[in-house]
């Protein structure tokens, strides 16, 4: 079975795990998911998205993630990614910065089973400089078999889970993601299993009927988790709206160390699980405000 | 101003950007005023184009402003939803994108931008946003137009960290890192920039009505090519400035 509780699917994960995140800045965010992993102790994480959000931040912050493969990220015009900024200034987190692109195309080459993936962007830049220190066995230049032209190939990208923030999904895991998915899919493809949070937890028979929906096969998928409003204080396309006022007070607290530690006793150790969290936040009031228009998606 | 139509340089800048996107062009965009650029065009002289948000996001029709690309106001009736794998890949990789806009912390006098870090990268600096899709728009895109604020600070001889390349070092220096393409224009609040076909040293092509050559140069961390024959920039016209304020951007959260 599948479906359990979201400290079950927590507690799969081993220290020390590659763990890619679905969050885009301040939307599909794995918060609840970020919010057990950091109660549950678990420790030395390296997590990896196209483009960082804020789940990636807070285990970044609250010392469960050490290292972070990604493509640059902030919280829109909320601001910064706080802690991880903060990190990277003061040496403490091993970070290997690319761009969107060439993140997604190493979980492609991932999900594909390749041994590389060419690439046209990076060249020139100080991104590549950079992963000549920090990552100088991830990419390489080759000669191109037909051309001959010099070629920039990277490593794929294969973590050991992908956790994945979806609307609809059954019991097998087979997913609905309303909206666009960015990275989504590919790392879901490209990790050895993935743990998907889903708002609904719907009968296969309803996955049968829009197929064409399915953008998760449940056949990769280890652990199942229904939680409402699992992304909360970020938004979740045809589900609920981004809720601003707490994203400015954990924007506001991400940008020491101490305003983290606070928010952390409030938001995280403060409170036994998500249900406490929704309680605290302001309970059904709160969240129905939230709930987004069927029309609009916000 | 000029014919008396009244606008913000902000308006000044969008309306620029737009008059340099064709019809039938692709143009991925991100939020800003590139978005209210791009609307625009499409809304006026380029109904045909197609616009690209880098997570998988084509042709929306946004009636609120967003806080950013990963807000779904600026999703709202799009004609596709899909993903960066899609959108940077299957078109941008693909050589597909005509024009891209990126906007940064600091631009240099051959187009490179840099939006990772401020300060010393060996000591001390403060690290922000990175690449996201700029590092592979600018490699990929066919021609790129940077928007900035004209300030010595973010315009200078050389940035602290090339996170989206330009021409690089000038000459032939892009195209021998193995790239095409390259930055066509950066448009600030006090001028319009183009490149020297053969350095690819930013030149001066026309300065903001209002504005002087002492004014636009003197806030420039660089000393770029100046044509003995200096146009000014064309104003916005009064149906420009009324799409932009009453539909485009009512809340005036970019070009206010």
């Amino acid at each position: 079975m599948k479906v359990c509780e979201l400290s079950e699917a927590v507690a799969s994960i081993p220290a020390g795990a590659h763990v890619a995140l679905p969050g885009f800045a301040i939307t599909r965010c794995a918060m609840a998911f970020a919010r057990e992993a950091i109660r549950q102790g678990l420790r030395g994480l390296t997590i990896s998205q196209c483009v960082g959000a804020m789940d990636g931040d807070l285990l970044v912050g609250a010392g469960v993630a050490d290292r972070i493969i990604y493509g640059g990220g902030s919280l829109d015009r909320f601001g910064r990614l706080g802690c991880i900024n903060r990190r990277i200034e003061d040496g403490s987190l091993k970070a290997e910065e690319y761009s969107s692109l060439s993140m997604v195309f190493r979980y492609l080459a991932g999900s594909l089973g390749l041994p590389f993936i060419p690439i046209r962007s990076l060249r020139g830049s100080d991104i590549l400089k950079r992963l000549d220190v920090t990552a100088p066995g991830d990419h390489a230049s080759v000669a191109d078999p037909f051309t001959g032209e010099d070629c920039l190939v990277l490593r794929p990208l294969v973590p050991d889970v992908a956790v994945v923030q979806v609307q609809v999904a059954d019991a097998e895991g087979n997913a609905w993601i309303y909206g666009p998915r960015w990275d989504n899919g590919e790392q879901v493809r490209a990790a050895k299993r993935a743990i998907v949070i889903t708002e609904r937890l719907v009968p296969t028979d309803l996955i049968r009927q829009k197929p064409e929906q399915t953008v998760i096969p449940g056949f990769r998928v280890s652990h199942v988790v229904q939680l409402p409003f699992g992304a909360h204080p970020a938004s979740v396309y045809r589900a609920y709206d981004y809720d601003a006022e707490e994203i400015r007070r954990y924007a506001e607290a991400a940008k020491t160390a101490e305003g983290l530690r606070a928010y952390l006793d409030e938001f995280v150790f403060g409170l036994h699980d998500h249900w406490e969290y929704l309680a605290h936040i302001g309970g059904a009031e709160r969240l129905n405000r939230l709930a987004a228009d069927p029309i609009l998606g916000y | 101003m000029s014919d008396g139509v009244e606008y913000t340089l902000s308006e000044l800048m969008a309306v620029a950007g737009a008059r340099e996107l064709k019809d039938g062009q692709i143009v991925a965009v991100g939020l800003g005023l590139p978005v209210v650029a791009a609307f625009l065009a499409k809304r006026t002289h380029a109904p045909h184009m197609t616009i690209l948000f880098e997570l998988g996001v084509v042709d929306p029709e946004p009636v609120a402003p967003g806080v950013g690309l990963a807000d779904p106001r600026v999703w709202y009736r799009a004609k596709m939803l899909s993903s960066f794998a899609d959108m940077l890949g299957t078109v941008l990789h693909r050589g597909l994108v005509d024009v891209g806009f990126l906007g940064g912390l600091e631009v240099d006098a051959y187009g490179n931008v840099n939006t990772t870090l401020l300060g010393d990268p060996k000591g001390t600096f403060r690290h922000f946003v990175g690449s996201g899709g700029a590092n592979d728009i600018a490699s990929l895109a066919r021609e790129t137009i940077i928007i900035m604020r004209h300030e010595a600070r973010k315009l200078r001889e050389t940035v602290a960290y090339i996170t989206s390349p330009g021409y690089l070092a000038g000459g032939s220096s892009r195209h021998d890192a193995g790239l095409a393409g390259g930055p066509r224009r950066v448009i600030t609040d006090k001028a319009i920039f183009g490149f020297d076909p053969d350095t690819k040293r930013m030149r001066l092509e026309s300065i903001h009505p209002g504005t002087t050559l002492d004014e636009v140069l003197a806030n420039l961390g660089f000393r770029p090519l100046v044509p003995r024959d200096l146009p000014t920039t064309e104003p916005p016209t009064a149906e420009q400035v009324r799409l932009i304020r009453q539909e485009i951007d009512p809340k005036g959260m970019y070009t206010g």
